[in-house]
């Protein structure tokens, strides 16, 4: 029973910490731009089928991020100067407006991935999917510890960068206040830029991470997207740290939950503890 | 008498002119003859997509076939599906549009389970034909007089070849114990109720016995159970994604048990090409298959060969098509497109389709198939019945290739 | 619209199933009424008080399944025991909507779409009405077309009642509160409008029309499962059929229901379910960039906006 439980509490931490990876660009995108960006789970499978493409042609997921993370990096740039900023110079209430356009983006990045691939599921398979690193009774699989290894790496370099450089403290900064970021100089539309370009970039790699363990089709976007709203709003909007919490904490939950009640309760069980958790603590854990 | 050379190219004219009508008189007959209109709504978009577009190529190809060989009842088909999108919603509404609207002659059938349970509903109202997956036993016991499943995806039918064969099995070598995950929608329920049965009849123990929603999350809370509790044969009564985390999380776990039978994930052709050499040895059911000998299906598989590169005809791609064929029997054995008097000779007839022989019940079932699978190599064989065995089964389930 | 051309239109669809209109038409106006229904109660909560429900469809299939199950257990009609889907639907708004009112913006979205889940995840495993094998009444017992006209009236009736409920919340003191509301809460509260009693009785009208909707369209399915009952496909098209048509005014998002259902008809007959998609994604996209107010306001403003006076030659106006 005590191995069981550390079995699913492990499992649970390292899909947790993917999720929590999915939810951290996300996060930011709102937090600094209140930007809802209805797509971010829809770019995660685009990638997810960029690393198919190269895992059929023998590249390792792990190489292809060397070609992933800069075309998302641009992609994050590229939407936010097409399409956020004239969205944003015209309308009201952005954070509405922004989740609309979005949607229908993801929408027709869905229809386009269908177009391309068809709409058949897709696993990616490499050379240590289904092996374990074995660590007493545990089992830990190999493409979860690499997953959740990606997400640690990418979350851990994205705090460096908000804490610990220039452009990342004036991304804060914005986000903090900004009007008054603003008026120390800081250059609004580059700080958004970069903190999109980012965001998206994160999304990527959740993507491969994403790609390790699940399988996929173009309508997979949904069901991560839920997980998505679930981490950042559980988290905190714009907290790195809230998103992790609350990442691990919707995977170990998920899975722990099975062990005292039928499988088939999980679910209800992970929506009214995070329903209830939200109502006790109404702006997420970590609301900075 | 001596016909004048003016005479004699005259009389030949009118002959030839007379030799050459019925030719021409038959071309345009058949060229501006009505079409029969048959309509169907399917997932062309969507989570059920994968499998919608492969029922649609079943339905089209009956078609192409169908028109080749002179039509049905002289009359060229004409195939309209339109694309519900995955709802179900979508799918009741465009296949009204269909009957009241463009007044099709023949409803073709939906996909999945919720969408044909729904548009049976529909048709019964409306009175029309038709045949498709079904959903499951509880939409046949409704009493609806105007639906048939030509063969149905039946759950409750599934697993009935698997166990037989196991119990071929000398008792010495059986699995023990079993362990079960089920997806909590109307197949895994409907799949999981042959499996209750089975299992009592074989008298094994079901130690484990969850249900999960989809999406899956995570496998290996389940399959770590299954391992503790010492289960040596698992059930994954799911689809595709779910199954995919189930078998990755046995290997990553090294839970081997003796025979794993899996719902419906392993139907699709991308349970062999994405997964791989991990999807192999699984065990499920079928209602038809690419190697049985029943005629029409060598066509199918060289068409899938020569239009897709595929080596094999998909299971659903058979399906389409026997639908389709089934309905075209009835059409020419009872000689009529009233859809009254369908369903009387739909009671009354044999037909001999892809799937096999087929008669219909009162409830629009014909007898439940025990027809069972294996993927041995790569390969999805026929393992049960023994008559129709295309490969020898493998038991036990070889340790994971590493 | 002026009066005389409501009564009018009004007149017309009072009428229409016995002027001769075939069973699709009256399905695709039965679909149209429904989703004015959804949209208008909507937008009560939505519109009008700001909070944006991203878990209507909640409501909805409870209203469903009360009737699913009154008509499997007890034999009672749809056309009778649809207010009490509509009161099930009102009592669970009331007792879950209480704790969820007390979010605010994005946050209580999340929250109700987090409920809509988990409503949906809870019936899924319910034994009483068919738990994940879906839940199977007996057919109405008339004929296809007298079938159609039956929904139609008690469609169009139900969205008269929601109709008539939005203006009256909208024009009444309660719409002035949830205004307030909706403007600055606090500031709000702070001058004795009653936030949480308005933004409860809000929530628990629209909460129970929407409910009404769904016991009626569960009777016309005839087979329900909590997939489709619970979508929240459905939920988030609540959202934009009022989005698009106006949160304003009460009756902007019966002009979002209208066009939407029937671009998409058209659409999806004409060109396909998926370019339908698309199309409709970008149209809504430029609707929220180019409108925010919505569709209703723009139009109410062009017509009502005094012609530009005549141009004035440059030279005259500079002197």
């Amino acid at each position: 029973m005590l191995v069981q439980t550390l079995q699913a509490l492990a499992t649970g931490l390292l899909t947790g910490s993917v999720y929590a990876l999915l939810g951290a660009g996300f996060s930011l995108i709102w937090g600094v731009a209140h930007v809802i960006n209805v797509a971010h789970a829809a770019l995660a499978v685009g990638a997810a089928y960029a690393v198919y493409a190269l895992a059929t042609r023998g590249v390792d997921p792990l190489a292809s991020l060397a070609m992933v993370v800069p075309l998302f990096f641009l992609l994050g740039v590229g939407f936010h100067e097409a399409v956020i900023r004239p969205a944003a110079r015209r309308a009201g209430d952005l954070v509405l407006v922004s989740m609309v356009l979005t949607f229908g983006l993801a929408a027709a990045l869905e229809n386009a991935l269908a177009a391309v691939w068809g709409p058949g599921p897709r696993v990616v398979n490499v050379a240590y999917t289904g092996q374990a690193i074995r660590l007493g009774v545990l089992a830990l699989p190999v493409p979860h510890v690499a997953g959740a290894g990606l997400a640690a790496v990418t979350i851990t370099a994205l705090y460096l960068f908000l804490h610990k450089t220039f452009p990342g403290k004036a991304v804060r900064a914005v986000w903090q206040n900004r009007d008054g970021a603003a008026l120390c100089a800081v250059n609004l539309r580059q700080v958004t830029s970069l903190t999109y370009g980012l965001a998206i970039a994160s999304a990527g790699v959740a993507g491969v991470a994403l790609a390790l363990i699940y399988s996929f089709s173009p309508a997979t976007h949904l069901m991560w997207l839920v997980f998505v709203f679930l981490v950042v709003i559980v988290g905190g909007v714009g907290s790195l740290v809230g998103a992790v919490v609350a990442g691990m904490l919707v995977g170990a939950l998920t899975n722990l939950a099975t062990l005292v009640i039928p499988f088939a309760w999980a679910p209800f069980l992970l929506f009214a503890s995070l329903g209830v958790l939200l109502l006790w603590r109404p702006t997420g854990l970590f609301r900075r | 008498m001596r016909l004048s050379r003016r005479q004699f190219l005259q009389s030949a004219a009118l002959g030839a002119g007379a030799l050459a009508v019925p030719q021409l008189l038959h071309r345009n007959a058949w060229a501006q003859a009505r079409p029969i209109r048959l309509g169907g709504t399917l997932p062309l978009t969507g989570p059920f997509a994968d499998t919608g577009v492969w029922v649609e190529r079943g339905y089209r190809y009956w078609a192409e076939q169908t028109n080749q060989r002179g039509g049905l009842l002289g009359r060229p088909v004409e195939v309209i599906v339109l694309d519900d999108a995955s709802s179900v919603d979508r799918a009741v509404s465009l296949l009204e549009r269909l009957i009241t609207v463009d007044r099709v002659d023949l409803v073709l059938g939906g996909y999945p389970g919720t969408a044909a349970a729904a548009q049976m509903a529909l048709v019964e109202r409306y009175r029309k034909v038709y045949i498709s997956m079904g959903g499951h036993m509880a939409s046949f016991r409704r009493g609806f007089k105007y639906s048939f499943g030509g063969p149905p995806l039946m759950g409750q039918w599934w697993y009935e070849g698997a166990w037989r064969w196991l119990a071929n099995i000398p008792r010495g070598q059986r699995p023990t114990r079993a362990a079960a995950i089920t997806v909590n929608n109307p197949v895994g329920m409907s799949v999981r109720e042959s499996m209750l049965d089975g299992l009592k009849r074989l008298e094994i123990p079901l130690v484990m016995d969850e249900l999960y929603d989809l999406p899956l999350a995570s496998a290996e809370p389940l399959v770590s159970r299954a391992r503790a509790l010492g289960a040596d044969m698992f059930l994954a009564n799911g689809f595709f994604p779910d199954g995919v985390l189930t078998i990755r999380a046995m290997k990553a776990l090294d839970y081997n048990p003796k025979v794993i039978l899996q719902g419906v994930g392993s139907l699709i052709p991308e349970w062999v090409t994405q997964l791989g050499p991990d999807g192999d040895y699984v065990v499920s059911g079928t209602a038809i298959h690419h190697k049985l000998p029943f005629p029409g299906i060598a066509e199918l598989n060289q068409a899938a060969q020569e239009r897709w590169k595929l080596k094999w005809a998909p299971q659903y791609f058979l399906f389409g098509y026997a639908w389709a064929q089934l309905l075209q029997q009835a059409v020419e054995g009872a000689k009529s497109l009233n859809h009254a008097v369908l369903v009387r000779y739909m009671r009354e007839a044999t037909f001999k389709t892809i799937a096999g022989e087929l008669r219909f019940d009162e409830k629009g079932l014909p007898a439940p198939y025990e027809y069972t699978t294996q993927v041995i190599n790569g390969e999805v064989e026929l393992i049960w019945p023994p008559g129709r065995r295309s490969a020898q089964p493998v038991y036990p389930k070889p340790p994971w290739r590493r | 619209m002026s009066r005389a051309a409501a009564a009018g239109l009004l007149a017309v669809l009072l009428v229409l199933p016995w002027a001769g209109a075939g069973e699709y038409p009256l399905a695709l106006l039965y679909s149209t009424f429904m989703y004015a229904t959804l949209a208008v109660a909507w937008n009560i909560i939505g519109g009008f008080a700001g909070y944006l429900s991203f878990g209507h469809a909640a409501f909805f299939g409870l209203g469903g399944y009360a009737t699913g199950f009154l008509l499997v257990h007890a034999g009672l009609s749809p056309f009778l025991t649809a207010p009490v889907g509509g009161v099930v639907a009102a009592v669970f708004a009331a007792l879950a909507g209480y704790p969820c009112l007390r979010l605010r913006g994005p946050y209580f979205a999340v929250v109700t779409m987090i409920l809509g889940l988990a409503v949906r995840a809870v019936v899924l495993n319910l034994p009483w009405t068919g738990a994940a094998e879906g839940l199977w009444m007996t057919l109405p017992p008339w004929e296809p077309l007298a079938a159609r006209r039956a929904f139609y009236y008690a469609m169009l009736a139900i969205a008269l009642v929601t109709a008539w409920t939005g203006h009256a919340v909208r024009h009444g003191k309660m719409g002035v509160g949830l205004e307030a509301i909706r403007e600055d809460e606090d500031a709000a509260q702070s001058i004795g409008v009653p936030a949480v009693r308005l933004k409860m009785s809000a929530l628990t009208i629209s909460a129970g029309l929407t409910g009404l909707a769904g016991g009626i369209y569960a009777y016309d399915r005839s087979y329900i499962h909590p997939d489709f009952m619970f979508d929240l496909h459905l939920s988030v098209l609540a959202v934009l059929m009022a989005l698009l048509g106006g949160r304003r005014s009460w009756a902007g998002p019966i002009l979002g229901a209208v066009v939407v259902r029937l671009v998409d008809e058209v659409l999806t007959v004409r060109v396909g379910t998926e370019v339908a998609r698309i199309i409709f994604g970008l149209g809504l996209a430029l609707v929220i960039v180019l409108l925010p107010e919505g569709l209703l306001p723009h139009l109410m403003r062009r017509r009502r906006a005094p012609r530009p006076p005549a141009a004035v030659p440059a030279a005259v106006v500079r002197s």
